[in-house]
């Protein structure tokens, strides 16, 4: 018997994969995606496995597929391009059991470094997009994409967006919610197929181009992927996705067509919705992907001109952008009235602002305390440890994307050389990023004869993403014991020679290490290990206390730390969420800081 | 605040994270669902885990597309601590109801000189929100011995002033959603507020 669930996004894509009787699951953790392959591996009954970076855990699942099982591969936006150079090769050697790409988009960078549309990346590839509006099509939607995965032999892209991922809406569901597995297809070697030399590439790139053309038809014909909602003929709109949502709160009584395979557009549907209405509009978010072909095919229509490029969209900008063209509808004014969604009242005092920080007790913060001492320039990487740029600490000069801080490192020092600058450069990574893309860095440094000195936060986990394991940890996605890569021992394998541990809690330790290091003519490695504090929670020591009347210098609030709050004058420990990490302790002027059984971090 | 002004209810929660604001907006979608509404919920996660300011927002009614609230659309504000209520407050309608948990929370430093907590926080939500509620909800609940409980004390003010749905479908929920060493000091804190919120 049906009933009605609450479900996230993510969690109905998981769903849907377990309905689609999916055999084979993998993914890198990426903001909005990670609850995806969460989900299926706390559901169990498909294999679910994290990977090492999107770039593997695409070809992982390309090979389940290809051994005839249908595999789910998810990753956030930026993920994809990791996996491009797989994916668009897979384009053209296609599918055996259904593969579906779940590519996350994170309009408005909530937790991103930029905010790609990757409807083009899809476009590139010359794949299907299927695009949800809330949860139940991510359920059914995902289903949907096994199915043409296989019936036109192409990888598909379910491509969603953080209010879809992150979202709650019902999803009908069955009571009892096992599923059997699909069928397993038989698995015959093909050469002209899966080998993509030159000469089976050439006529596949043909069998890609019509396979399109197959799909616009497809995407034509499933009025129930693509649906036309008539309403008033005056205001015709073509949007998808969450903006859908909006334009139906908008624009109660326009006309709509609204597109779940926005991807190959099918033309005569959109030929057919424009001649039943007066004035064309296209509500999308990011980038007019289906605006300018709209317009392409010789129809009048206005998207970008009122709705923004750039951000995510919401039920004002959208109230709004119709207001703008003449044709909104005035909602009693509670959505135009001026005030921001977030953000300051005009003519109030301003706020304390309180954005994240790294927690108290973080193992990254002393590091980037002794950084910043040190006066280093520091290539950042992608993690927590990019707080690390923020005030207080100030002490990452860049962050681009997984991995660069080791190949940034390595230019810089080049820079740096040539120039004769003296100014010294260290780069910065994370645990899990290391694994994702940082040691093939560190290899062409090696290789290359640089002398970088790369600090690796080993915090024991992919601790930005809400903690997942990684090689590093040893522990596999389902939780059971898995094989465990060594980081420091990766290092030496590779011919770093100066690799050593220190306690990133020991200030003095770090200085000296770093010291060392950047004065050594070859490369090496200072890897910072503390496991992280939301992993293991039990406090390092009991909390720490002032002995003396806080003279209120301020030192201590150049840590950054939540548990010191600065109170008349003076500071204040939160004996709550401090840990005992003794970092205060170490750098208290007056030494006014105790931890009890720290004692050796009090300074001499 | 009846459902003939708005088919839609929308609700905001506000807070900082690790404070409970998302585990807390998810039974007040859920309780909405088993009520029989449509219903739909929108969060940020990522950066929330980390002390920073956490948003959530419940939407329910008989038919609800968009997952979030219009700008100054919220008909009830929910905030675990008053700082954000005051973040927050101007996307409370005119006659919406703020319900604040009477807890102060400073920002960790941020090195760019003293960070000033507003000490009149309390009187410029009233000011902005008369229909303001300032609840105890954290010292009810530490006195009960578990401070973590706070979000359900909020809760069980909500419940007090929402009648479409039934306290009973709350209880239900609190009980799937706690383990069950949790279950009765939660399920305590929930009666706790329902009261503070109930009387005058």
């Amino acid at each position: 018997m049906p009933c009605k669930i609450l479900l996230s996004g993510n969690e109905a894509i998981a769903e849907g994969a377990l309905e689609a009787g999916a055999h084979f699951a993998c993914a890198y953790p990426g903001t909005p995606s990670t609850e995806i392959l969460e989900t299926l591996s706390r559901r169990g009954g498909i294999r679910s496995e994290w990977a090492p970076n999107e770039k593997v855990a695409y070809e992982a699942a390309y090979g389940a597929s290809l051994g005839g099982l249908r595999a789910l591969v998810s990753m956030k936006h930026v993920g994809v391009n990791v996996a491009a150079d797989p994916l668009f090769s897979s384009s053209y050697s296609g599918v055996n059991g259904g593969l579906v790409l779940v590519s996350a988009d994170d309009p408005a960078m909530h937790s991103s470094q930029n905010e790609q549309d990757n409807r083009q990346l899809a476009r590139a590839a010359k794949i299907p997009v299927l695009e949800p509006a809330d949860s139940q099509e991510a359920k059914d939607f995902t289903v949907r994409a096994f199915e043409i995965s296989e019936r036109f032999d192409t990888p598909v892209m379910l491509r969603v967006t953080t209010r879809i991922c992150h979202s709650m809406s019902p999803v009908e569901a069955e009571r009892d919610r096992s599923w059997p597995r699909a069928p397993i297809r038989d698995y015959d070697r093909d050469f002209s197929k899966y080998v993509l030399l030159p000469a089976n590439a050439r006529p596949r790139h043909v069998f890609v181009e019509r396979r399109m053309e197959e799909l616009e038809d497809y995407a034509a014909s499933e009025r129930d992927l693509n649906r036309i909602e008539w309403g008033d003929s005056t205001v015709g709109v073509i949007t998808g996705g969450i903006a859908y949502q909006y334009v139906r709160e908008a624009m109660p009584d326009a006309s709509i067509l609204k597109l779940g395979m926005p991807h190959p557009l099918p033309r005569e549907l959109v030929r057919e919705f424009a001649a039943g209405v007066h004035e064309i509009f296209v509500v999308e978010e990011l980038d007019p992907f289906t605006e300018l072909q709209v317009r392409a095919l010789g129809i009048p229509a206005t998207g970008k001109k009122i709705f923004p490029l750039t951000g995510e969209l919401n039920p004002d900008l959208v109230a709004r952008g119709f207001q703008l063209s003449g044709n909104g509808v005035s909602s009693g004014s509670e959505a135009s009235s001026g005030h921001t969604r977030t953000g300051e009242i005009p003519d109030s005092p301003p706020l304390p602002v309180r954005p994240p920080v790294l927690c108290a007790g973080c193992g990254h913060r002393g590091v980037f305390y002794t950084l910043s001492k040190l006066g280093l320039i520091v290539t950042g990487d992608i993690g927590c440890y990019t707080l690390g740029a923020l005030r207080p600490l100030e002490s990452m000069d860049s962050c681009l994307c997984m991995g660069a801080s080791i190949g940034m490192a390595h230019g810089m020092e080049a820079a740096l050389q040539a120039t004769g600058d003296e100014r010294r450069v260290v780069g910065v990574i994370g645990d899990s990023t290391f694994m994702h893309s940082g040691i093939t860095g560190l290899i062409n440094t090696v290789y290359n004869g640089g002398s970088s000195t790369v600090l690796v936060l080993d915090n024991g986990t992919t601790a930005m993403t809400g903690r997942q394991d990684h090689p590093g940890t040893g522990v596999t996605a389902s939780g059971e014991p898995g094989g465990l890569v060594d980081i420091s021992a990766l290092c030496r394998a590779i011919g770093i020679r100066r690799v050593r541990t220190v306690d990133p809690y020991d200030i003095e330790a770090l200085e000296t290490a770093l010291e060392e290091e950047l004065s050594a003519d070859e490369p090496s490695v200072i890897v910072c290990r503390a496991v992280c504090r939301l992993v293991d929670r039990t406090p390092i020591a009991p909390s720490v206390r002032l002995d003396i009347e806080c003279p209120g210098c301020g030192t201590c609030f150049e840590l950054g730390c939540p548990a010191i709050e600065e109170r008349n004058g003076g500071a204040v420990f939160d004996p709550e969420i401090c840990c005992g990490c003794g970092l205060c302790v170490q750098i208290c002027p007056f030494c006014g800081l105790h931890v009890e059984g720290r004692e050796e971090l009090e300074p001499a | 605040m009846n459902a003939e002004q708005s088919p839609i209810r929308n609700v905001l929660l506000v807070g900082l994270g690790g404070h409970g604001v998302l585990s807390l907006s998810r039974i007040v979608a859920e309780g909405a669902l088993a009520a029989g509404f449509d219903v739909r919920k929108s969060e940020i996660h990522g950066m929330s885990q980390r002390r920073g300011s956490v948003v959530s927002e419940v939407r329910y009614g008989d038919v609800v597309h968009s997952p979030l609230i219009p700008g100054r659309g919220a008909d009830l504000l929910l905030s675990l601590e008053l700082l954000e209520a005051l973040r927050y407050v101007h996307r409370l309608r005119p006659d919406g109801v703020l319900l604040v948990n009477d807890q102060r929370i400073t920002p960790a430093p941020t090195g760019t000189g003293p960070v000033e907590y507003p000490e009149d926080a309390v009187e410029r939500l009233r000011e902005m929100a008369p229909s303001v509620r300032v609840l105890p909800a954290h010292d009810v609940a530490a006195e009960m011995g578990e401070p973590r409980a706070t979000n359900m004390v909020m809760l069980g003010a909500f419940a007090a002033i929402t009648p479409e749905i039934d306290t009973e479908v709350w209880v239900q929920i609190i009980d799937r959603a706690f383990r069950p060493d949790l279950r009765s000091v939660n399920l305590a804190a929930f009666r706790r507020g329902l009261e503070l919120a109930s009387g005058a």
